[in-house]
């Protein structure tokens, strides 16, 4: 081996990258060549420049722990959207991934709906899924009322001029579901109330607007992934119910509210 | 895989190596706040891919992908801060005397080093950084930037001569007694 070749191959050389036949004959030759050894020594003080731990770019701790959060917050997110309970994790408590991922779920929710009602999207099933929808939306901090107030009396008259009828908004206190307040809702292409009450913090929303097509006032319910929607017609309003609460007493309030 | 499944495998497998991902990042757009971007934006696509990860060798796999979300980002940025094009290489820097008594000695300067290298080429800086600083083979360096074996190895010889160079102080030698 010449010192051309040796040049060429000390690179690699020093890089652990030939096999041991070609390193032996760099090997051989560098014994025999002062140039090349010198050519070898500065390769190697610039290689522990090039190593030494101040060369280094450390992220700092506190970055290593905003990642690992970020991961952990994608996995729950991709959790969530899948089929399986992901409902059961959405508590009140913990709403701080709610404004991100908001839009996320409320499409995730209307697929999951679709999926799981194996793709019959009757007309009920899609006002279902978009009342589901509101209600999650409006979990979002500052997005549950237009209108905070467990009076009656300034609830109801707020949606004058808001809405082209004027939802019914009972006291049921004394039953032991307060009213905290209403909002502006959209479902099936039109504006509707939203009233919202609450028992031990568990918010129920109501969602109410005119509806003279049918009388069928026989709550029925289901059952979305943790949430419980319950349905019926009133006199002249359409009455949809969804919160967290559990079965049995939902099922009281609608008969509650249903009796006013 | 479930997303508890693919989050453990995550955490053991890929997490570990999130300081050569920084190291990586923050070299080739020579940025902390961009490092940091390209870093976290890196880490969410590696994990949404975890299931492509075969298990080998986590981090060539994971470099791939921060070197990959480095070079759109330079991409999508390029500004001032643009770098240096492959085709529009600095002139390499001249010898500093073509006198073969003298003995070049390198700089072991941390700042002038750490210049050195920012100022390499980003193709050159790149093969250095994953050769010298995080150890990849050059098999692992030629998938990770997507060019053949060959162009590594002339990626690192001229980068590092290039270094050399730049980084080099001639040293008088003492004349040899004797010599007449």
């Amino acid at each position: 081996m010449n010192c051309d070749d040796s040049r060429i191959y000390l690179p690699a050389y020093l890089d652990d990258e030939l096999d041991v036949a070609e390193s032996l004959r760099v090997q051989k030759h560098l014994a025999d060549c002062g140039n090349c050894r010198q050519a070898q020594d500065q390769q190697l003080a610039l290689r522990s420049a090039l190593r030494d731990p101040d060369m280094y770019a450390r992220p700092s701790a506190d970055f290593s722990k905003r990642i690992e959060a970020a991961v952990r917050r994608a996995a729950k997110e991709e959790a969530r959207s899948h089929r399986s309970a992901w409902f059961d994790s959405l508590r009140l408590g913990s709403l701080g991934w709610v404004p991100v991922a908001a839009v996320l779920v409320v499409m995730a929710t209307i697929g999951a709906f679709l999926v799981m009602n194996g793709g019959r999207s009757s007309h009920q099933e899609l006002i279902a899924s978009a009342v589901l929808a509101g209600h999650i939306r409006s979990l979002q901090p500052g997005h549950l009322i237009d209108v905070p107030s467990s009076d009656r009396h300034t609830v109801k008259p707020w949606f004058q001029g808001r809405l082209d009828f004027s939802p019914p908004v009972p006291d049921l206190s004394e039953l032991g579901w307060t009213l905290i307040g209403g909002r502006l809702d959209y479902v099936d292409a039109q504006p509707v109330a939203a009233i919202v009450y609450q028992r031990r913090m568990h918010n129920i929303n109501v969602f109410l607007w005119p509806d003279r097509g049918s009388a069928d006032d026989t709550i029925r319910q289901q059952d979305a992934q943790g949430y419980q929607i319950l349905h019926w017609n009133g006199a002249e309003m359409t009455y949809w119910v969804v919160s967290d609460l559990n079965n049995a007493e939902l099922l009281e309030f609608a008969q509650a509210l249903r009796g006013h | 895989m479930t997303s508890q499944e693919k989050l453990c495998r995550f955490e053991e497998q890929i997490s570990p190596h999130l300081k050569s991902a920084y190291n990586l990042a923050r070299w080739l757009t020579r940025s902390h706040e961009d490092a940091e971007d390209i870093v976290q934006e890196a880490f969410l696509r590696a994990f949404s891919a975890i299931e492509s990860f075969r298990g080998e060798n986590a981090k060539p796999w994971l470099l791939t992908i921060v070197r990959n979300t480095s070079m759109t980002w330079l991409k999508r940025n390029r500004s001032a801060r643009a770098t240096i094009a492959f085709e529009e290489v600095l002139e390499d820097p001249a010898e500093s005397s073509p006198d073969p008594e003298e003995i070049l000695m390198i700089s072991c300067d941390g700042e002038q080093v750490r210049r050195a290298l920012e100022q390499l080429p980003l193709d050159f800086r790149e093969a250095v950084v994953l050769r010298e600083m995080e150890g990849l083979s050059y098999k692992d360096i030629s998938i990770a930037t997507g060019v053949p074996l060959g162009t590594v190895m002339s990626r690192l010889s001229r980068g590092r001569e290039w270094l050399r160079r730049i980084l080099s102080t001639p040293q008088p030698v003492k004349p040899q007694e004797g010599a007449s």
